[in-house]
């Protein structure tokens, strides 16, 4: 069992050797929880990719559960973005969550109770059971991202690396993801979380890396969640919202 | 909200409602009704025939006369060469006693179509002892020889006999009837040979050039001697087009034989073939006058008999060529 | 009345139509709602358009069984083009599609230009001759059929993931690019086996029309798949009806491949009403 869940090592990442990403120097210990900040076009989702071997890691070294990326991927659980994903598309809740067990079924087995208990667990788990069979498209955002939670934790990841999760998000979702996120990580998976929303950087994270082309620093939320540290990386361009939540936007 | 799939159930409960439904007016219907609305069924007492050309079917009826019912494949002005056969020919052909056919590979389809219909009996190929003439040996369907044979009124007979014979094999109790039949109207073909040779004798000799739209008159050409210019569409495919060279080239061609007429056929568009004459300085015969290659007449016209559409095809060549 | 809808199916060449209509839409069903999911409707298409030289090629070179072989070997390559052209976009590429349509599409044209004749044969391939289906034919299909269920079996769940989440299918270890290519494959083994029966420029027909109809009814993958297939088979059904009524009731010409797309167009209209409810009923939160 690796001590360290994710470790970046004079990285730069990107696609088809062109670097969108330099300098990440990283470590992430198993049942902590790191932030990736930076607005978007930071380059946060190419590092997660990257995490998990669909995006280049041009120079430098990547390190997954003491492995490389690609062959972690059985123990990797990744929740991306909600805006790619077709809402007309016609696939209910449940079967979006038996996606995740897929690696684990050998192709000549059709899917059988066992699968669909362990979904039906992981969907009770993030608050959904009563959803399974509503159409995945009809779910608001929320619910959503909590599907794809469920369908990421039904494989038992030891890595969970989740892209922008609270985008677009209610209030209520919001704190069953925060939950889930914290029980994970207690029980020991490593959690990445990628966000422009620096309260909640500071409210969960263990570690937190500052992105923006590169990498402008890396640990604990006191020492990079600082006035001086956030303008040297973005150059003033954090905004409080009406909430108090203070936000990172565009450049 | 669950949502519930009343749209698949209905779907479902409508084909199996639809599928009792049938069962059970299957089951009610009387049995014995086979198609009293199908054209197809021969006349009580009559040999059920098919035929695939115009020509053939005219031919058949003819020699058979009231003692046979025809159910004609391709109708008048549809291009035998591709045909797809409709649900009427198949059963047609399935209950048939005799199936006549051109031959020299004009009705490709009518092999798989036979198979498929279940038909078993004699296939009477009307070519049969004909003598073919090679055309384009580059065109892919001259592989069998040049099938527009039925134009030299010689062939006709050839083809009447064979026909005559395939009936008799059927109806082995009416030959009698065919063999008179046959005779008569041998006697007419040959009437029209001679008609048409009469025609010509008129025409002095530097007159008699034939362009047509479509390479289909060898053997009238052959028989009465008419020296043949070019074609409009040089392949006997009706679907060819013409390049520019190749038009280019037909115009000098006409242009230095000095034609005074150009002929299109019924079942072709007549633009490429006024196109040609605007060029050449000839006039166009098309439209109503148009020569009957392929294919005959529809019913009520003069070329819906064949020997309707032979004597019309003369009558118009004479006239256009000898500068009316 | 009675004997409208079953006197047909007396004559055996019926029958086989029947069947190969039935075989055809336990194939196209299932594999219409994938290209439905996938987006895939103008790559069915264009492998329609594509395997064109190849019949081409086919024919010169061997008659009459050379067309399927041609058609074969045009529509893998098509296959394996467009899966090389789409790879780097996370939707298909309709301008290299459209391209690559046009190209091949021109080049039989050219191929067969230089040809004197070939229609007839041709002819037959873009628009099918159901009523000659001869039993060996429905065999070919039969035997296709179970190859395609098969692989659909086998590949549907990685189709599905793929479909719905290509980069989550990725993370979890899936190979887009292979599994693209195999859908691409499958489309075109349906493209060639319906191409018989109702010619290519019909069998595009037969693998949209009833996905679309079928998602205005449910929004379930496996509810999609059978009232797909359901539609088919029932469209089939009373196309070759239709046509034979017409043809041996009052003599007029329609044939059957025209006969079954016009009903499922149809289908289609009929059913549009339903989906629209369906949307307007389905308010998201």
């Amino acid at each position: 069992m690796a001590a360290v869940a994710l470790r970046f090592s004079g990285a730069a990442v990107g696609y088809r050797g062109a670097a969108v990403l330099r300098d990440v120097d990283l470590e992430l210990p198993a049942g902590q929880v790191l932030a990736l900040v930076g607005p978007n076009g930071a380059g946060k989702s190419t590092l997660i990719k990257a995490a998990l071997g669909l995006a280049q890691v041009v120079t430098g070294t990547a390190e997954v559960l003491g492995s490389s990326p690609v062959r972690a991927r059985g123990e990797t659980g990744y929740v991306p973005q909600l805006d790619v994903l077709d809402p007309d598309f016609p696939v209910s809740a449940q079967q979006v969550v038996l996606m995740g067990r897929y690696r684990h079924i050998s192709w000549w087995r059709p899917t059988g109770r066992t699968d669909r208990q362990l979904a039906a667990e992981a969907l009770d788990r993030v608050g959904l059971a009563d959803r399974a069979r509503t159409r995945f498209g009809v779910l608001s955002g929320g619910q959503r991202q909590r599907v794809l939670i469920a369908r990421a934790l039904v494989a038992r990841p030891r890595l969970l690396l989740l892209d922008e999760p609270l985008n677009g998000v209610d209030a209520t979702s919001q704190m069953t993801i925060l939950t889930v996120l914290s029980d994970l990580a207690a029980a020991g998976t490593a959690v990445v979380v990628s966000t422009h929303d620096l309260t909640l950087a500071r409210d969960i994270a263990d570690v937190v890396c500052l992105l923006n082309g590169r990498q402008w620093a890396a640990g604990p939320p006191q020492q990079t969640l600082t006035a001086e540290r956030l303008r040297e990386a973005y150059g003033g361009h954090t905004v409080i919202l009406p909430d108090g939540r203070d936000m990172l936007v565009e450049l | 909200m669950i949502e519930r799939n009343h749209g698949v159930r209905r779907l479902v409960a409508w084909c199996a409602a639809g599928g009792v439904v049938a069962v059970l007016m299957a089951g009610c219907g009387s049995p014995g009704r086979a198609g009293a609305a199908d054209r197809s069924s021969a006349a009580a007492g009559t040999l059920a025939v098919v035929a695939t050309t115009p020509q053939v079917a005219d031919f058949v009826r003819n020699i058979g006369g009231g003692d046979v019912t025809v159910h004609q494949i391709i109708k008048p002005g549809v291009d035998p060469h591709e045909y797809e056969p409709t649900p009427a020919d198949m059963q047609a052909i399935g209950a048939a006693k005799l199936v006549v056919k051109s031959g020299v590979g004009i009705e490709k389809w009518l092999d798989p179509t036979i198979e498929a219909a279940g038909y078993q009996g004699a296939v009477v190929d009307a070519s049969q002892g004909v003598t073919l003439r090679t055309g384009d040996p580059g065109d892919e369907e001259m592989v069998d020889g040049d099938p527009h044979i039925w134009h030299n009124p010689l062939n006709a007979k050839i083809m009447v006999q064979d026909i005559e014979k395939g009936l008799a094999g059927a109806a082995p109790a009416r030959s009698g009837v065919f063999a008179k039949n046959l005779a008569e109207y041998s006697a007419t073909l040959d009437k029209l040979d001679a008609d048409n040779l009469a025609a010509f004798a008129k025409l002095p000799a530097d007159q008699r050039k034939l362009v047509t739209n479509h390479d289909a008159f060898g053997y009238y050409i052959d028989r009465y001697q008419l020296q043949f210019v070019g074609s409009v569409i040089p392949s006997l495919d009706t679907s060819a087009e013409l390049s520019t060279q190749q038009l280019t080239d037909l115009v000098a061609k006409i242009k230095a034989t000095g034609t005074k007429a150009i002929f299109t056929e019924s079942s072709l568009p007549p633009k490429t073939a006024e196109a040609i004459a605007q060029q050449a300085g000839c006039k166009v015969i098309g439209g109503p006058d148009a020569l009957y290659g392929d294919s005959l007449g529809p019913a009520g016209s003069p070329g819906a008999t064949y020997l309707g559409a032979e004597e019309h095809n003369t009558q118009t060549i004479v006239t256009a060529l000898s500068g009316n | 009345m009675s004997a409208l809808f079953l006197e047909p199916f007396q004559a055996p060449f019926m029958t086989r139509a029947l069947i190969e209509l039935v075989l055809l839409a336990l194939i196209c069903g299932p594999i219409g709602v994938f290209v439905f999911i996938r987006r895939l409707s103008f790559v069915a298409d264009a492998l329609t358009h594509t395997i064109f030289p190849g019949v081409v090629i086919g024919f010169a070179a061997g008659g009459l069984d050379g067309i399927f072989v041609g058609a074969l070997i045009a529509g893998l390559v098509t296959a394996a083009l467009l899966t090389l052209l789409t790879r780097r976009a996370e939707l298909t590429d309709d301008a290299s599609t459209a391209v690559l349509l046009t190209a091949m599409f021109a080049i039989g044209v050219v191929l067969v230009s230089r040809q004197s004749s070939y229609t007839s044969d041709l002819t037959a391939f873009l628009f099918g001759r159901i009523l000659t289906v001869t039993p060996r034919q429905l065999g070919e299909t039969a035997a296709l059929a179970v190859l395609i269920l098969g692989l659909l079996a086998v590949g549907g769940r990685a189709f599905l993931f793929r479909a719905f989440d290509p980069g989550g299918a990725a993370a979890a270890g899936l190979h887009i690019g292979r599994l693209d290519l195999w859908l691409n494959v499958i489309i075109a083994l349906v493209v060639v086996a319906a191409v018989r029966a109702v010619g290519t420029v019909l069998v595009i027909a037969l693998l949209i029309v009833p996905a679309a109809a079928a998602r205005l009814l449910t929004d379930r993958l496996g509810d999609m798949v059978i009232a797909g297939t359901a539609l088919t088979a029932g469209a089939g059904y009373l196309g070759l009806v239709i046509s034979w009524s017409a043809s041996v009731g009052y003599g007029i010409r329609l044939t059957s491949a025209s006969a079954v797309v016009l009903v499922l167009v149809l289908a289609y209209l009929l059913l549009l009403p339903a989906g629209l409810r369906r949307r307007r009923r389905a308010v998201p939160r």
